[in-house]
């Protein structure tokens, strides 16, 4: 599974990623619906992602549900049904399943492609689009210490917690004393990183070039093109 | 509150990756006029872990879900680096979380990334005279500008017109959600400047 995760280059990832998720937005009939479930569930199988997508689809499933319980009572002007004081509209409940549609796919896509690659994978994939080398410093050193930062910052507030710390409204002065003590040793650690960058000699030698498509890479771009083209002239068909 | 991927139509969300883009250009053009700009970087990339760490605790509510923003401290503290890192974590967040949205990545960088550069401006005009003050502005103006934005592009972008009704009942419920949200973080970010500037001076643009 993991192998045929990691097979395709993180450039290419990322615009499959990019090429489908737009392709899915700019779906707006229903029709098109059950293929663009169809297309994200096959890409996620394809990969073997499919624990991982469940994990992370939670959220957005909740997020998903809210919709379809809200807009379908609160936009539209078809009636479909009268539930006491509740009416249910058409055009409210074809927006919210669309909208949960294409939120859930592109989800689901999303983590499916790129959530396997580590940081520095990630961000060799942005570099190799061409951005910026100050933001891809900047993504990797995020990513690099985003997860190191979250587990402090857990271990603060739980020790917080047993500590008694107090409920509510009164924990603020606590929870900014936490924020500015994770700030301060965010400082500490950014000067030791830059000397040590520096002693590495960091900025003195060429960017080394991104790692080049192979054919693989090429039919997974072009297919994720083909796909979300499909998808869009499928839509738009009378 | 992020916006997340599926609810806006795909023009806005294309619209939103070029205002992002222009956006980033300019915040890129001042950063590289400071000096010593790579210097710079791993402390902005520290304080982007911290504040998207702080922020990952997600409650979705209709339609997105609420965290803690952030977005006025980020301003205060990273300058125009606020932009890029806003960039940079709602990235990160998107593909190794599923928060907010790959599609509308763009648009959420406009609606944190305004606020976050008006936070900065509020800083930069009143933060030496009255620190405490332009902190709780920063940090509560921050989230309502963010508020606003957000609202202005869901209420734009959804395929359906809202019942008038609905749609104001709606309104006054996400701004009233919201309301302590904009007071606690400005408490925070009062209290989080009051300790830098006691215990970390260096960390803030003038201590």
């Amino acid at each position: 599974m993991a192998e045929r995760a990691e097979a395709l280059n993180p450039r290419a990832r990322l615009v499959a990623a990019l090429l489908l998720a737009f392709g899915i937005a700019a779906v707006q009939g229903g029709a098109v619906l059950p293929l663009v479930a169809a297309l994200a569930g096959g890409v996620v199988l394809a990969l073997g992602q499919g624990r991982r997508v469940v994990r992370g689809l939670r959220a957005p499933a909740l997020l998903a549900m809210a919709l379809l319980l809200v807009l379908p009572f609160a936009a539209g002007g078809t009636v479909l049904a009268q539930i006491g004081p509740l009416v249910l509209r058409q055009e409210g409940l074809q927006a919210a399943v669309l909208m949960a549609t294409r939120l859930l796919s592109i989800v689901a896509l999303t983590l499916a492609l790129l959530a396997p690659l580590s940081p520095a994978q990630l961000v060799a994939g942005l570099r190799g689009l061409g951005l910026p080398g100050l933001i891809t410093d900047l993504a990797l050193l995020t990513a690099r210490y985003l997860e190191e930062t979250r587990a402090e910052l857990a271990r603060a507030q739980l020790a917080r917690r047993l500590r008694g710390g107090r409920p509510g409204w009164r924990a603020v002065p606590d929870q900014a004393a936490l924020l500015a003590c994770a700030l301060i040793r965010a400082q500490t650690r950014a000067e030791r990183l830059w000397a040590a960058m520096r002693l590495r000699g960091h900025g003195a030698a060429p960017m080394a070039p991104a790692a080049a498509l192979t054919t693989r890479d090429r039919v997974a771009m072009t297919g994720a093109a083909g796909a979300a083209l499909a998808l869009v002239l499928l839509d738009r068909m009378p | 509150m992020h916006l997340p991927d599926g609810i806006v139509p795909v023009s806005m969300a294309l619209a939103g990756y070029g205002a992002s883009a222009a956006l980033a250009g300019l915040a890129l053009a001042r950063i590289r006029a400071l000096p010593d700009p790579q210097g710079q970087v791993p402390r902005a990339a520290m304080l982007t872990a911290v504040f998207f760490a702080a922020s990952l605790v997600a409650v979705p509510v209709p339609p997105a879900s609420v965290h803690l923003l952030l977005a006025g401290l980020m301003g205060v503290l990273l300058g125009w680096f606020a932009v890029p890192a806003i960039l940079v974590g709602l990235f990160l967040q998107a593909v190794l979380f599923g928060h907010g949205g790959i599609t509308t990545l763009g648009l959420n960088a406009v609606i944190l990334g305004l606020p976050a550069l008006m936070a900065h401006a509020v800083w930069r005009l009143a933060g030496r005279r009255w620190p405490d003050l332009a902190g709780f502005v920063a940090g509560a103006g921050a989230v309502l500008a963010v508020l606003a934005l957000f609202v202005a592009i869901v209420l734009a972008g959804l395929p359906v017109a809202l019942d008038p009704g609905a749609e104001r009942m709606a309104l006054g419920a996400l701004v009233l959600a919201h309301l302590p949200l904009a007071l606690a973080e400005g408490m925070i970010v009062l209290a989080v400047l009051r300790l830098l500037r006691r215990m970390e001076p260096r960390l803030l643009p003038h201590g």
